[in-house]
Protein backbone atom coordinates (compact mmCIF):
# COMPACT_ATOMS: atom_id res chain seq x y z
CA UNK A 1 0.00 0.00 0.00
CA UNK A 2 3.02 2.65 1.18
CA UNK A 3 4.47 1.70 -2.56
CA UNK A 4 1.17 2.72 -4.19
CA UNK A 5 0.95 5.97 -2.03
CA UNK A 6 4.48 6.67 -3.00
CA UNK A 7 3.78 5.98 -6.72
CA UNK A 8 0.91 8.03 -7.11
CA UNK A 9 2.44 10.47 -5.04
CA UNK A 10 5.38 10.73 -7.84
CA UNK A 11 2.33 10.66 -10.55
CA UNK A 12 0.77 13.79 -8.76
CA UNK A 13 4.36 15.50 -8.38
CA UNK A 14 5.25 15.17 -11.88
CA UNK A 15 1.26 16.40 -13.18
CA UNK A 16 -0.31 18.39 -10.17
CA UNK A 17 -3.27 18.51 -12.55
CA UNK A 18 -3.97 14.81 -12.67
CA UNK A 19 -7.13 12.90 -11.47
CA UNK A 20 -4.87 10.77 -9.99
CA UNK A 21 -5.55 12.87 -6.89
CA UNK A 22 -8.91 11.19 -6.32
CA UNK A 23 -6.43 7.43 -6.38
CA UNK A 24 -3.75 8.66 -3.88
CA UNK A 25 -6.70 10.49 -1.55
CA UNK A 26 -8.56 7.10 -1.55
CA UNK A 27 -5.22 4.98 -1.06
CA UNK A 28 -4.47 7.04 2.26
CA UNK A 29 -7.98 6.95 3.52
CA UNK A 30 -7.56 3.10 3.17
CA UNK A 31 -4.82 3.38 5.21
CA UNK A 32 -5.98 5.18 7.62
CA UNK A 33 -4.61 9.00 6.99
CA UNK A 34 -7.74 10.79 6.62
CA UNK A 35 -5.98 14.56 7.32
CA UNK A 36 -3.42 13.76 4.63
CA UNK A 37 -6.08 11.90 2.52
CA UNK A 38 -8.13 15.01 2.74
CA UNK A 39 -5.35 17.75 2.20
CA UNK A 40 -4.94 15.63 -1.59
CA UNK A 41 -8.55 15.82 -2.04
CA UNK A 42 -9.30 19.25 -1.31
CA UNK A 43 -5.91 19.48 -3.43
CA UNK A 44 -7.14 18.04 -6.77
CA UNK A 45 -10.60 19.81 -6.01
CA UNK A 46 -9.28 23.02 -6.03
CA UNK A 47 -8.27 22.09 -9.58
CA UNK A 48 -11.19 20.15 -10.32
CA UNK A 49 -13.95 22.18 -8.91
CA UNK A 50 -16.51 19.90 -10.87
CA UNK A 51 -15.07 16.13 -10.28
CA UNK A 52 -17.70 14.41 -9.11
CA UNK A 53 -15.21 11.30 -8.37
CA UNK A 54 -13.32 13.53 -6.00
CA UNK A 55 -16.51 14.57 -3.92
CA UNK A 56 -17.23 11.07 -3.67
CA UNK A 57 -13.91 10.77 -2.12
CA UNK A 58 -13.77 13.23 0.39
CA UNK A 59 -17.40 11.70 1.17
CA UNK A 60 -15.87 8.48 2.50
CA UNK A 61 -12.94 10.13 4.08
CA UNK A 62 -15.39 12.51 6.16
CA UNK A 63 -16.92 9.08 7.27
CA UNK A 64 -13.62 7.81 8.57
CA UNK A 65 -13.58 11.17 10.66
CA UNK A 66 -16.56 10.06 11.42
CA UNK A 67 -17.74 13.59 10.22
CA UNK A 68 -21.22 12.48 8.84
CA UNK A 69 -22.55 15.86 8.04
CA UNK A 70 -19.41 16.64 6.21
CA UNK A 71 -19.80 13.49 4.47
CA UNK A 72 -23.07 14.30 3.25
CA UNK A 73 -22.19 17.30 1.98
CA UNK A 74 -19.80 16.04 -0.01
CA UNK A 75 -22.08 13.28 -1.38
CA UNK A 76 -24.55 16.05 -2.42
CA UNK A 77 -22.04 18.02 -4.29
CA UNK A 78 -21.05 15.50 -5.75
CA UNK A 79 -24.73 14.77 -7.07
CA UNK A 80 -25.13 18.43 -7.77
CA UNK A 81 -22.47 17.92 -10.39
CA UNK A 82 -23.70 14.06 -11.22
CA UNK A 83 -27.02 13.45 -9.99
CA UNK A 84 -26.27 9.40 -11.16
CA UNK A 85 -23.11 8.70 -9.74
CA UNK A 86 -23.26 5.57 -8.14
CA UNK A 87 -21.14 6.29 -5.51
CA UNK A 88 -22.53 9.46 -4.52
CA UNK A 89 -25.77 7.92 -3.88
CA UNK A 90 -24.84 4.64 -1.69
CA UNK A 91 -22.64 7.29 0.29
CA UNK A 92 -25.69 9.26 0.55
CA UNK A 93 -27.82 6.50 1.17
CA UNK A 94 -25.27 5.51 4.11
CA UNK A 95 -25.40 8.78 5.67
CA UNK A 96 -28.98 9.99 5.59
CA UNK A 97 -29.51 6.10 7.00
CA UNK A 98 -26.84 6.91 9.82
CA UNK A 99 -28.31 10.29 10.48
CA UNK A 100 -31.45 8.24 11.09
CA UNK A 101 -33.76 9.43 8.03
CA UNK A 102 -34.19 5.60 6.76
CA UNK A 103 -37.10 7.39 4.63
CA UNK A 104 -34.70 9.52 3.00
CA UNK A 105 -31.85 6.84 2.59
CA UNK A 106 -34.56 4.69 1.02
CA UNK A 107 -35.04 7.30 -1.91
CA UNK A 108 -31.87 7.70 -2.76
CA UNK A 109 -30.78 3.97 -2.78
CA UNK A 110 -33.47 3.05 -5.31
CA UNK A 111 -32.89 5.85 -6.92
CA UNK A 112 -29.22 4.30 -7.09
CA UNK A 113 -30.78 0.95 -8.19
CA UNK A 114 -33.05 2.55 -10.49
CA UNK A 115 -30.05 3.86 -12.22
CA UNK A 116 -27.29 0.65 -11.26
CA UNK A 117 -29.74 -2.46 -11.14
CA UNK A 118 -26.65 -4.75 -11.46
CA UNK A 119 -24.83 -3.28 -8.22
CA UNK A 120 -24.80 -5.59 -5.74
CA UNK A 121 -23.88 -3.16 -3.07
CA UNK A 122 -26.92 -0.98 -3.65
CA UNK A 123 -28.97 -3.93 -3.12
CA UNK A 124 -27.99 -5.23 -0.24
CA UNK A 125 -28.45 -1.60 1.22
CA UNK A 126 -31.93 -0.70 0.12
CA UNK A 127 -32.55 -4.50 1.13
CA UNK A 128 -31.39 -3.44 4.60
CA UNK A 129 -32.86 -0.30 4.40
CA UNK A 130 -36.20 -1.99 3.81
CA UNK A 131 -36.24 -4.67 6.29
CA UNK A 132 -35.63 -1.52 8.68
CA UNK A 133 -38.79 0.00 7.10
CA UNK A 134 -40.32 -3.20 7.16
CA UNK A 135 -40.71 -2.69 3.22
CA UNK A 136 -40.50 -6.51 1.71
CA UNK A 137 -37.19 -6.93 -0.07
CA UNK A 138 -36.18 -5.61 -3.60
CA UNK A 139 -36.35 -8.62 -5.82
CA UNK A 140 -33.26 -9.35 -8.30
CA UNK A 141 -33.19 -8.78 -12.04
CA UNK A 142 -34.74 -11.04 -13.69
CA UNK A 143 -31.62 -12.08 -15.74
CA UNK A 144 -29.50 -12.06 -12.48
CA UNK A 145 -29.35 -15.36 -10.11
CA UNK A 146 -30.04 -14.78 -6.54
CA UNK A 147 -26.50 -15.11 -4.76
CA UNK A 148 -25.88 -17.78 -2.19
CA UNK A 149 -24.73 -14.83 0.13
CA UNK A 150 -27.53 -12.47 -0.88
CA UNK A 151 -30.08 -14.80 -0.21
CA UNK A 152 -28.76 -15.67 3.64
CA UNK A 153 -28.54 -12.26 3.69
CA UNK A 154 -32.06 -11.34 3.22
CA UNK A 155 -33.84 -13.97 4.73
CA UNK A 156 -31.65 -14.20 8.17
CA UNK A 157 -31.47 -10.36 9.14
CA UNK A 158 -27.68 -10.61 10.07
CA UNK A 159 -26.14 -6.83 11.28
CA UNK A 160 -23.37 -5.80 8.73
CA UNK A 161 -20.72 -4.04 10.70
CA UNK A 162 -21.57 -0.40 10.02
CA UNK A 163 -18.44 0.84 11.32
CA UNK A 164 -17.36 3.81 8.71
CA UNK A 165 -13.40 3.16 9.02
CA UNK A 166 -13.95 -0.70 8.37
CA UNK A 167 -17.00 -0.84 5.74
CA UNK A 168 -15.64 1.77 3.16
CA UNK A 169 -12.12 -0.15 3.15
CA UNK A 170 -13.94 -3.54 2.40
CA UNK A 171 -15.76 -2.44 -0.20
CA UNK A 172 -14.68 0.76 -1.43
CA UNK A 173 -17.69 3.28 -2.96
CA UNK A 174 -20.20 1.09 -1.06
CA UNK A 175 -20.84 1.97 2.54
CA UNK A 176 -22.68 -0.96 3.81
CA UNK A 177 -25.73 -0.17 6.32
CA UNK A 178 -26.57 -2.00 9.30
CA UNK A 179 -29.18 -4.69 8.87
CA UNK A 180 -32.34 -4.79 10.95
CA UNK A 181 -35.69 -7.23 11.07
CA UNK A 182 -38.79 -7.14 12.52
CA UNK A 183 -38.63 -6.12 16.32
CA UNK A 184 -40.14 -10.03 16.95
CA UNK A 185 -37.55 -12.12 15.16
CA UNK A 186 -34.86 -9.82 16.93
CA UNK A 187 -36.03 -10.38 19.97
CA UNK A 188 -35.87 -14.00 19.69
CA UNK A 189 -32.55 -13.82 18.39
CA UNK A 190 -30.79 -11.70 20.87
CA UNK A 191 -29.86 -13.59 24.16
CA UNK A 192 -32.56 -12.57 26.85
CA UNK A 193 -29.80 -10.50 29.24
CA UNK A 194 -32.73 -8.13 30.67
CA UNK A 195 -35.20 -10.72 31.73
CA UNK A 196 -37.00 -9.49 34.11
CA UNK A 197 -36.77 -5.31 33.24
CA UNK A 198 -39.66 -3.63 31.24
CA UNK A 199 -39.21 -3.07 28.11
CA UNK A 200 -36.28 -6.10 28.00
CA UNK A 201 -36.46 -6.48 24.38
CA UNK A 202 -38.33 -3.18 23.15
CA UNK A 203 -36.52 -0.27 25.19
CA UNK A 204 -33.21 -1.56 26.10
CA UNK A 205 -30.12 -1.78 24.15
CA UNK A 206 -26.74 -3.46 24.53
CA UNK A 207 -24.11 -2.37 21.49
CA UNK A 208 -20.39 -2.23 21.09
CA UNK A 209 -18.63 0.64 20.55
CA UNK A 210 -18.66 -0.38 16.90
CA UNK A 211 -22.39 0.09 16.61
CA UNK A 212 -22.89 -3.52 16.69
CA UNK A 213 -25.86 -4.79 18.30
CA UNK A 214 -25.08 -7.27 21.23
CA UNK A 215 -28.68 -8.15 23.24
CA UNK A 216 -31.95 -6.30 23.56
CA UNK A 217 -33.52 -4.75 21.21
CA UNK A 218 -34.96 -1.26 20.10
CA UNK A 219 -38.02 -0.86 18.51
CA UNK A 220 -39.77 2.01 16.54
CA UNK A 221 -43.14 3.94 16.71
CA UNK A 222 -44.33 1.06 14.42
CA UNK A 223 -43.14 -1.66 15.67
CA UNK A 224 -40.40 -2.40 13.76
CA UNK A 225 -36.93 -3.07 14.98
CA UNK A 226 -34.87 -0.32 14.83
CA UNK A 227 -31.67 -1.79 17.26
CA UNK A 228 -29.27 -1.62 14.55
CA UNK A 229 -30.20 2.21 13.40
CA UNK A 230 -30.40 2.98 16.69
CA UNK A 231 -26.72 1.58 18.25
CA UNK A 232 -25.13 2.90 14.66
CA UNK A 233 -26.18 6.60 16.03
CA UNK A 234 -25.18 5.84 19.55
CA UNK A 235 -21.99 4.29 18.98
CA UNK A 236 -21.02 7.81 17.48
CA UNK A 237 -22.50 10.10 20.83
CA UNK A 238 -19.67 7.30 22.68
CA UNK A 239 -17.05 8.22 20.79
CA UNK A 240 -17.95 11.55 21.22
CA UNK A 241 -18.22 11.91 24.76
CA UNK A 242 -14.89 9.94 25.57
CA UNK A 243 -12.91 12.80 23.67
CA UNK A 244 -15.10 15.62 25.64
CA UNK A 245 -14.68 13.75 28.42
CA UNK A 246 -10.91 13.59 27.91
CA UNK A 247 -10.48 16.88 26.75
CA UNK A 248 -12.30 18.75 29.64
CA UNK A 249 -10.12 16.71 31.80
CA UNK A 250 -13.58 15.16 33.46
CA UNK A 251 -12.13 11.95 33.57
CA UNK A 252 -14.30 8.70 32.58
CA UNK A 253 -17.51 9.29 31.86
CA UNK A 254 -20.49 7.02 33.32
CA UNK A 255 -24.12 8.16 31.96
CA UNK A 256 -25.40 10.47 29.27
CA UNK A 257 -29.21 11.56 30.02
CA UNK A 258 -31.63 12.85 26.92
CA UNK A 259 -34.46 14.08 27.68
CA UNK A 260 -36.20 14.21 24.56
CA UNK A 261 -39.60 15.21 22.97
CA UNK A 262 -40.83 11.38 22.89
CA UNK A 263 -38.86 9.78 25.57
CA UNK A 264 -35.77 10.22 27.89
CA UNK A 265 -32.86 8.01 26.74
CA UNK A 266 -30.14 7.13 28.85
CA UNK A 267 -26.41 5.93 27.42
CA UNK A 268 -23.79 4.23 29.98
CA UNK A 269 -20.89 2.30 28.95
CA UNK A 270 -21.15 -1.67 30.40
CA UNK A 271 -16.98 -1.78 30.52
CA UNK A 272 -14.62 -1.62 27.74
CA UNK A 273 -16.33 -1.52 24.34
CA UNK A 274 -19.61 -2.45 25.06
CA UNK A 275 -22.76 0.46 25.93
CA UNK A 276 -26.13 0.35 26.86
CA UNK A 277 -28.88 2.36 26.37
CA UNK A 278 -32.22 2.72 27.79
CA UNK A 279 -35.21 4.03 26.37
CA UNK A 280 -38.15 5.24 28.60
CA UNK A 281 -41.32 7.37 28.24
CA UNK A 282 -41.11 11.20 28.60
CA UNK A 283 -43.19 10.62 31.20
CA UNK A 284 -41.08 8.51 33.11
CA UNK A 285 -39.09 10.75 35.88
CA UNK A 286 -35.21 10.80 35.07
CA UNK A 287 -34.28 9.91 38.28
CA UNK A 288 -36.49 6.50 37.83
CA UNK A 289 -34.65 5.97 34.41
CA UNK A 290 -31.33 6.22 35.72
CA UNK A 291 -32.23 3.85 38.51
CA UNK A 292 -33.73 1.32 35.57
CA UNK A 293 -30.21 1.72 33.85
CA UNK A 294 -28.04 0.79 36.66
CA UNK A 295 -30.06 -2.67 37.30
CA UNK A 296 -29.55 -3.05 33.52
CA UNK A 297 -25.80 -1.76 33.51
CA UNK A 298 -24.92 -5.12 36.47
CA UNK A 299 -27.18 -7.11 34.10
CA UNK A 300 -25.68 -6.76 31.38
CA UNK A 301 -21.98 -6.19 32.61
CA UNK A 302 -22.97 -10.28 34.65
CA UNK A 303 -23.81 -11.33 31.22
CA UNK A 304 -20.93 -10.18 29.56
CA UNK A 305 -18.41 -11.62 32.00
CA UNK A 306 -20.31 -15.16 31.75
CA UNK A 307 -19.61 -14.77 28.06
CA UNK A 308 -15.63 -14.43 28.74
CA UNK A 309 -16.40 -10.55 26.72
CA UNK B 1 -23.30 40.82 27.28
CA UNK B 2 -26.77 41.47 26.59
CA UNK B 3 -28.77 42.40 30.55
CA UNK B 4 -30.78 39.46 29.85
CA UNK B 5 -28.38 36.51 29.09
CA UNK B 6 -26.09 38.04 31.93
CA UNK B 7 -28.29 37.61 34.38
CA UNK B 8 -29.36 34.70 33.12
CA UNK B 9 -26.17 33.13 33.29
CA UNK B 10 -25.56 34.81 36.52
CA UNK B 11 -28.56 32.72 38.22
CA UNK B 12 -26.64 29.14 37.03
CA UNK B 13 -23.76 30.29 38.49
CA UNK B 14 -25.07 30.95 41.95
CA UNK B 15 -26.05 27.31 42.00
CA UNK B 16 -23.58 25.10 44.48
CA UNK B 17 -20.82 23.09 42.19
CA UNK B 18 -20.98 25.10 38.94
CA UNK B 19 -17.98 26.06 37.50
CA UNK B 20 -19.34 28.09 34.53
CA UNK B 21 -22.14 28.35 31.95
CA UNK B 22 -22.21 30.28 28.75
CA UNK B 23 -24.45 30.72 25.35
CA UNK B 24 -23.46 29.14 22.55
CA UNK B 25 -23.72 28.71 18.93
CA UNK B 26 -25.80 25.45 17.96
CA UNK B 27 -24.07 24.99 14.79
CA UNK B 28 -20.58 26.15 14.87
CA UNK B 29 -19.67 25.57 18.38
CA UNK B 30 -19.02 29.71 19.02
CA UNK B 31 -19.62 31.29 22.38
CA UNK B 32 -22.10 34.10 22.33
CA UNK B 33 -21.69 34.77 26.07
CA UNK B 34 -20.28 33.66 29.27
CA UNK B 35 -19.59 33.43 33.01
CA UNK B 36 -16.94 30.86 33.90
CA UNK B 37 -14.25 30.40 36.40
CA UNK B 38 -10.58 31.29 34.97
CA UNK B 39 -9.66 27.67 35.27
CA UNK B 40 -12.26 26.88 32.41
CA UNK B 41 -11.66 26.33 28.71
CA UNK B 42 -14.53 28.62 27.54
CA UNK B 43 -13.84 27.79 24.01
CA UNK B 44 -13.31 24.19 24.31
CA UNK B 45 -16.20 23.04 26.44
CA UNK B 46 -18.64 25.44 23.89
CA UNK B 47 -17.38 23.35 20.93
CA UNK B 48 -17.12 20.18 22.28
CA UNK B 49 -20.68 20.65 24.17
CA UNK B 50 -21.93 22.07 20.55
CA UNK B 51 -20.35 18.65 19.11
CA UNK B 52 -21.61 16.36 21.56
CA UNK B 53 -25.06 17.99 21.25
CA UNK B 54 -25.47 17.40 17.13
CA UNK B 55 -24.19 13.97 17.96
CA UNK B 56 -27.05 13.32 20.68
CA UNK B 57 -29.51 14.85 18.66
CA UNK B 58 -28.74 12.36 15.18
CA UNK B 59 -29.07 9.47 18.07
CA UNK B 60 -32.13 10.16 19.48
CA UNK B 61 -33.72 10.70 16.27
CA UNK B 62 -32.63 7.17 15.77
CA UNK B 63 -33.99 5.78 18.76
CA UNK B 64 -37.26 7.61 17.81
CA UNK B 65 -37.05 9.56 20.55
CA UNK B 66 -37.45 12.88 19.02
CA UNK B 67 -35.90 16.06 19.45
CA UNK B 68 -33.55 16.66 22.72
CA UNK B 69 -34.82 18.78 24.82
CA UNK B 70 -31.91 18.29 27.88
CA UNK B 71 -29.18 16.87 27.92
CA UNK B 72 -26.66 15.92 31.01
CA UNK B 73 -23.28 14.01 30.45
CA UNK B 74 -22.08 13.03 34.07
CA UNK B 75 -18.74 11.82 34.03
CA UNK B 76 -15.66 10.95 36.99
CA UNK B 77 -15.02 14.58 37.61
CA UNK B 78 -17.57 16.89 36.02
CA UNK B 79 -20.89 17.07 34.82
CA UNK B 80 -21.38 18.71 31.16
CA UNK B 81 -25.07 19.89 30.80
CA UNK B 82 -26.62 21.44 27.71
CA UNK B 83 -30.30 22.84 26.92
CA UNK B 84 -31.47 24.10 23.45
CA UNK B 85 -32.23 27.36 23.27
CA UNK B 86 -33.81 29.54 20.82
CA UNK B 87 -32.25 31.38 17.77
CA UNK B 88 -30.15 28.30 17.47
CA UNK B 89 -28.46 28.80 20.66
CA UNK B 90 -27.84 26.13 23.34
CA UNK B 91 -27.38 26.65 27.20
CA UNK B 92 -24.05 25.17 28.33
CA UNK B 93 -23.01 24.43 32.16
CA UNK B 94 -20.18 22.53 33.39
CA UNK B 95 -20.37 22.12 37.04
CA UNK B 96 -18.80 19.65 39.56
CA UNK B 97 -19.70 15.97 39.49
CA UNK B 98 -22.44 16.45 42.88
CA UNK B 99 -24.10 19.30 41.48
CA UNK B 100 -27.98 19.48 41.95
CA UNK B 101 -28.90 18.71 38.35
CA UNK B 102 -32.31 19.85 39.39
CA UNK B 103 -31.64 23.48 40.06
CA UNK B 104 -29.07 23.73 37.17
CA UNK B 105 -31.76 22.34 35.00
CA UNK B 106 -34.44 24.87 35.98
CA UNK B 107 -31.70 28.08 35.73
CA UNK B 108 -30.82 26.83 32.32
CA UNK B 109 -34.55 26.47 31.03
CA UNK B 110 -35.11 29.91 32.50
CA UNK B 111 -31.98 31.41 30.61
CA UNK B 112 -32.92 29.28 27.63
CA UNK B 113 -36.21 31.12 27.49
CA UNK B 114 -33.99 34.18 28.07
CA UNK B 115 -32.87 34.07 24.85
CA UNK B 116 -35.86 34.18 22.52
Amino acid sequence: MSEDIRALSAVLAADPASLVYVDLAEALRRRGDFEQALRVANGGLARHPEHADGFDCVGRIHVGRDDLPRAREAWGRALAVAPDHLGALKGMGFALYRAGDARGALAVLERALAGHPADDGARRALDTVRRALGIQSAAPPADRPVEQGARVAVETPTPVPPSPAVVPATAPGAPAVPAAGAAADAAAELPPVFRGLEGATADILLFDDRGLVVAGGLSGADGADVSALAAAGLAGVSSEAGRTAQYLALGAWTTIVAEADRANLVLAPVGPGALLLVRRDRGVPVGLALRVAERAQAAASAWLARQGA
Amino acid sequence: MIPDLEQALDRISRVRGVRGSMYVAADDGIVVAHLLMETVNGKAVAALAASLARKVEGAAAATGAGRVRFLQMDAADGTLLIAPAPRDLLVVTLADPRVNVGLCRLEMMRAAEAAA
